[in-house]
């Protein structure tokens, strides 16, 4: 059932990237932007009824494997734009920003949820830091793609092209600010998503650092994050902070992908280490 | 009584020097008091004035353009050789290029179609504007519309100060809490510091290396003065320099834009060179977060602007075409109505002096029976009027004037009665006009004949 739900939301998602793309192709008609925002806005909906049938159907378990995380970053990076649009009205980020979104989104539709033998107790208990970890990723992947935009653009006013992109892309003052501020309020999620999860860790595994490789990468990553935060602080900014935000993601991409392609090396995975925790409680 | 049709007598940046379109420039109470004397030689004739620093063009609807031209040749007796003269479909079509921008020194520039609508407003208020000359202005402000928003022709920037402009807001976005520096007193400095004001800067410097002039300046563009000599240290306050000094070599080194970035902690810097020869090393750009152009980078944009325009101009030249025939047709059209009018009244009053003596012979008829009768005549009217209704129309509408005249003339209409339509010569777009002319296209019958 939420499989059909989300199907519809990826085709929204879809139609919303088309249209966000046509506007950046041609910005004299406005409506394609406002059309854009409406479609990313019904999508954002049903892709939260999606979301809400999944919960109901597999006790928020799906959640827990990387095609439901995938699920939920998209989400909340939807929610997030959307809330962007509100404040900074830049409807040309929309076409960078949605159809990274749907190139994620495409694969979890194309597959069926599975629903790893996770108890409800740990479902209820890291809730919190699974969300916060994944709006985390999801306000880094939209700080990637606005810092995408940002080099594209200096690129332009360096190199003296003033053509279709400059004069299409938001300024570089613009994207920069955009980006500081996304990457700062993504730091704050990951922060959070750190000591949740280490307080999971202590509860579960009953250990608050095992070397889990996801522990190890994640907490590698926020230093990452908290030197470009520093490094921001310091005046940091511009060109060479557009490039670390991007590395910055890549990095993180990649350490995610890695740590999750190596079957049993980390207990991010499947029924999170469960059933190696339980029979020392279930034997007498 | 002899013809009115439009007629356009004007001198213009392409004919004329400013010298004399100076001196048959006119605004305000004048512009009326000539808009009047335009008419006072022949009554019910309509008068426009378009009077712009580049344009001075008097349109009238008369049976002569000889006011027209007297309006000229009373200003300055040597505007006669500058002159051209327009007249009905030459002149509507010159009309609505010229409120399409087509015709402007900066082809798609802005103002013009205000600057038409002003003209078009101090006439009507002078009483000069008539229906036709109300029609031909609506007409063309629809297509001058049309023209903005179907084609690209306003778009670009056609300054070097509106380039310098939109350069700075797109590497800064705003400039709130930030500053400029306008380095030396060349004129396309000051300009381009005028235009960046718009985009809220919190201060303005100025430097320059004679402190007399610099402080002229600065009290012109409401900047504060600063000696030339601390240069090194406003590189670092500054975050937009324009450069615009008489000075032959550079003035802003690589070297001291490096120095200035590692104190201004790598705050991107934008040096805009606008003299010639260049002020600014082009070695500056390759600093990280430096964005340096000179008056060739500049040049580049506007030359970009011009040339996109003159491809867009092409397609607006056939929009506003199809316009002013679709105009000048459907006057042709409207010329035609009298006759049908007239046709159609003389046919009704037969039709309703039969029915009341065939009434009156029955006699004792019941209210039924009357109106049965009534009914007849008046059917009898519509179905034998239905084809001439429909011809003489598309005869109208296709230019041939000879029809509508034939057919006063087979059914006993006085063509030279004072509502009768005039035969229309091609490219004429209008009978004359009047007061009457708007009433009677509301009148039931244009109504009736129309649907």
């Amino acid at each position: 059932m939420s499989i059909i739900v989300l199907r519809t939301a990826t085709i929204l998602y879809a139609l919303a990237a088309v249209l966000y793309v046509a506007y950046f192709a041609r910005p004299r008609h406005a409506r394609l932007a406002t059309a854009g925002f409406s479609a990313l806005a019904a999508a954002f909906v049903v892709h939260a009824v999606a979301i809400g049938a999944g919960c109901s159907e597999f006790g928020g378990k799906e959640f827990f494997t990387v095609r439901g995380g995938m699920i939920l970053a998209v989400w909340l990076a939807a929610g997030a734009y959307l809330v962007l649009h509100k404040l900074y009205r830049l409807p040309s980020v929309g076409a960078f920003v949605v159809p990274l979104a749907l190139v994620a989104l495409i694969p979890t539709a194309l597959t069926d949820p599975s629903h790893p033998d996770v108890p409800a107790e740990l479902v209820r208990n890291a809730a919190f830091h699974v969300t916060a970890a994944v709006l985390a990723v999801a306000l880094f992947g939209i700080a990637f793609g606005v810092a995408l935009m940002y080099l594209l653009q200096e690129r332009e006013v360096k190199g003296k092209r003033f053509g279709a992109l400059f004069s299409r892309l938001p300024s570089l003052g613009t994207l920069d600010r955009l980006n500081q501020r996304l990457v700062r309020a993504g730091f704050v999620a990951f922060t959070l998503a750190l000591l949740a999860g280490t307080l999971n860790a202590a509860a579960f595994w009953k250990s608050y650092w095992s070397w889990d490789p996801q522990q190890v990468s994640s907490l590698a990553i926020w230093a990452l994050y908290a030197t470009m935060v520093q490094l921001r602080h310091r005046g940091w900014h511009g060109r060479r902070y557009a490039v670390l935000t991007v590395v910055g993601f890549v990095v993180l991409a990649g350490a995610m992908g890695a740590v999750q392609s190596f079957p049993g090396a980390t207990r991010h995975t499947g029924d999170y280490g469960m059933r190696a925790a339980a029979p020392t409680e279930v034997l007498p | 009584m002899s013809e009115r049709e439009l007629f356009l007598v004007g001198l213009s940046h392409h004919s004329a020097p400013i010298e004399v379109r100076e001196r048959v420039a006119l605004s305000g109470d004048a512009l009326k008091a000539a808009l009047q004397e335009l008419v006072r030689a022949e009554a019910a004739s309509e008068a426009l004035v378009v009077s712009t620093c580049n344009r001075v063009e008097v349109l009238v609807h008369a049976a002569s353009d000889a006011a027209a031209r007297a309006f000229f040749t009373e200003r300055a007796a040597d505007a006669r050789a500058h002159l051209y003269a327009k007249r009905g479909v030459d002149a509507v079509r010159h009309f609505f290029r010229v409120a399409a921008s087509l015709d402007s020194m900066v082809v798609g520039e802005q103002q013009i179609l205000g600057q038409v609508k002003e003209a078009y407003g101090v006439a009507c208020a002078a009483g000069t504007a008539g229906a036709f000359l109300s029609r031909l202005c609506n007409h063309a402000f629809a297509t001058a519309k049309r023209v903005r928003t179907e084609t690209e022709i306003g778009r670009g920037i056609t300054s070097l100060s509106q380039v310098a402009v939109e350069l700075v807001e797109k590497i800064f976005g705003d400039l709130a809490g930030r500053a400029i520096l306008l380095a030396g007193a060349g004129k396309m400095g000051a300009l381009s510091a005028k235009a960046l004001a718009g985009l809220g800067a919190d201060r303005l410097l100025v430097a320059n290396r004679s402190p007399e002039r610099g402080l002229a300046l600065a009290a012109q563009v409401h900047g504060a003065f600063r000696a030339w000599e601390e240069l090194p240290r406003l590189l670092v306050e500054a975050d937009v320099i324009l450069v615009s000094t008489g000075a032959d070599r550079h003035v802003i080194t690589k070297e001291m834009v490096q120095a200035a970035m590692k104190a201004r902690r790598d705050r991107s810097m934008c040096l805009i060179d606008l003299s010639v020869p260049r002020n600014v090393d082009p070695a500056c750009a390759e600093v990280m977060d430096v964005y340096a152009y000179d008056v060739d980078d500049l040049e580049k944009v506007v030359a970009g602007t011009r040339e996109a325009r003159q491809e867009e101009a092409t397609r607006a030249e056939r929009l506003v075409e199809a316009d002013v025939l679709a105009f000048v047709q459907e006057r042709r059209a409207r010329a035609a109505l009298p006759v049908l009018g007239k046709l159609r009244r003389q046919a009704e009053q037969l039709a309703r002096a039969e029915a009341e003596r065939t009434l009156a012979q029955l006699g004792g008829l019941d209210e039924r029976g009357r109106r049965s009768v009534e009914a007849m005549a008046q059917a009898i009217v519509n179905k034998l009027l239905h084809a001439p209704t429909a011809r003489l129309k598309k005869a109208a509408a296709c230019g041939d004037a000879e029809l509508p005249a034939a057919a006063a003339q087979l059914c006993g209409i006085e063509p030279d009665a004072p509502d009768a339509a005039p035969a229309p010569a091609a490219g004429e777009p209008e009978r004359r006009a009047g007061p009457d002319d708007a009433s009677r296209a509301g009148s039931p019958d244009a109504a009736r004949l129309s649907s």
